[in-house]
């Protein structure tokens, strides 16, 4: 690849993932996994078929993937795709809590120390998508449990790694995306609320340019973009 | 009174079974390693790092039901530099330590077997108000129990089922010695039999959650003060002196 720097992100096929591909598609080179065909992508982006509800052999297939590309360093990885279902505690089977946390748990932590060393040499940085929910869901057990092992993960990661790689976790409010389609969630009305998958990655891609630890994208990140007139 | 105990065969599961059974309860206990059963204990044997072991285990373990209190205990860490791990060992810990004890309790709530009245108690870590550098693939476990446990506590209540979390500091058990970082004092750790007794009266006056001693008071005050100096304190006195990776 050229002399850009590299930003991974997984989940980058649809939602949130899409559009802050969007958004670094000038100034990094891109790889993007998902489950789909990688149609729509923005143009010279690397597509990597990846089901990240099979870490083991997810983390193979984009670690093989990058050094077919000659991809040997990593400015950022951005562990987005995430995957939920909307079903109290006794409504969820075993199949439905393994699928969640092999997807936005296990592949996190595996994708991260599988292309750890790519981003040490990239001088880069881990950004991981959580939720809002990482404090507790009662209709979501399950997602919220994944999300908070992110949590865990960043915080004591960014101290163990300090001064090599950077570690940041931004957890994003109600979003506009296929995932509560997926999950089973008919926001109805509320859906009014919620961000859209633009504005939500506007959000993170700010975030991302301040470096800040921790942050969680909701009420103050609405109000501003009332306030300077830009759509939520 | 019965009782159902993961990771019963050694250190806080072993001093649960006990005390269960010394008042008079009769106990489930389940470890990989195979106990000596009899009288009020029936011991199943089962992998629970292991998802074809726990699913042939779930149909025993309703069968052998219902419940008046659940303690998920079992749990392994993993310590030294996240990198030097093999994958394997955190794909095995995350099963045990959070997927298992979430897949069962969904099972146990399924099928109706606890007890109107029952608790059930996870068994968190410290490392939920503190962090835990040198060890965080475990202390995402323990986060996701812990942020689990709060997110089912309202409807298992519906159910007059009560949860309780417990995160509890260093333990004196064979497993945090063989984790401990060089130089560590195994006299300031928790004695597992202190430790049982302080869960079970926790349970039954309906704590939600439980920090076990000064040791798990203070790391608690601190974490909630100054999570970030909380944490890289903990880095100094845990993963710069740890002298080996130990999964």
């Amino acid at each position: 690849m050229n002399g850009m720097p590299t930003a991974l992100i997984t989940g980058g096929t649809s939602g949130i993932g899409l559009a802050l591909a969007q958004r670094l598609a000038g100034g990094h080179c891109l790889v993007l996994t998902g489950r789909g065909d990688g149609a729509g992508l923005p143009v010279d982006a690397l597509f990597v078929k990846a089901d990240l509800s099979r870490p083991e052999e997810a983390v193979e297939t984009v670690a093989s993937a990058l050094r077919s590309a000659g991809v040997s360093s990593l400015s950022k990885l951005i562990l987005n795709a995430g995957t939920g279902t909307y079903a109290q505690a006794d409504a969820e089977d075993a199949a439905t809590i393994r699928r969640t946390l092999d997807v936005n748990l296990v592949a996190s932590v595996l994708m991260a120390h599988r292309l750890a060393p790519l981003l040490e040499e990239g001088r880069g940085r881990l950004v991981l998508i959580g939720s809002v929910a990482h404090r507790g869901s009662a209709n979501m057990p399950s997602y919220a449990a994944s999300k908070a092992g992110l949590t865990g993960l960043a915080r004591s990661l960014r101290a163990e790694w300090d001064g090599r790689i950077g570690v940041q976790i931004i957890h994003p409010g109600p979003t506009r995306t296929p995932m509560h389609e997926k999950a089973g969630y008919d926001p109805g009305g509320l859906e009014k609320m919620f961000f859209s998958a633009d504005a939500m990655a506007d959000e993170v891609a700010r975030l991302m340019e301040t470096g800040r630890p921790g942050a969680t994208v909701i009420f103050g990140a609405r109000i501003r973009r009332l306030l300077t007139g830009k759509p939520s | 009174m019965k009782a159902l105990v993961t990771g019963a065969a050694a250190g806080l599961g072993a001093a649960l079974v006990q005390q269960f059974l010394s008042s008079g309860g009769a106990v489930v206990a389940i470890d990989r390693d195979e106990l000596q059963g009899g009288g009020r204990l029936v011991p199943l044997v089962a992998d629970l790092s292991d998802r074809d072991s726990v699913d042939a285990l779930l149909p025993r373990i309703v069968e052998a039901g219902p419940y008046d209190f659940v303690v998920h205990n079992a749990g392994v860490s993993a310590t030294g530099p996240f990198e030097q791990i093999p994958p394997q060992a955190y794909r095995r810990l995350l099963t045990l330590n959070t997927e298992t004890p979430m897949v069962m309790t969904a099972e146990l709530l399924r099928s109706g077997s606890l007890s109107k009245g029952a608790h059930v108690v996870f068994i968190s870590s410290l490392s939920h108000a503190t962090g835990y550098p040198g060890a965080a693939v475990y202390a995402a476990s323990k986060d996701a129990l812990a942020v689990y446990a709060k997110s089912v506590r309202a409807q298992m209540k519906k159910r007059g089922v009560h949860v309780t979390t417990v995160f509890p500091g260093p333990v004196r058990t064979a497993h945090a010695e063989r984790h401990a970082p060089a130089g560590a004092r195994a006299d300031q750790r928790m004695e597992p039999k202190d430790l049982a007794a302080r869960i079970i009266a926790a349970a039954r006056r309906r704590k939600k959650v439980l920090y076990p001693g000064p040791q798990a008071r203070i790391g608690h005050i601190a974490g909630l003060l100054a999570p970030r100096l909380t944490t890289r304190m903990m880095r100094r006195i845990i993963f710069e002196k740890l002298d080996r990776t130990v999964y």
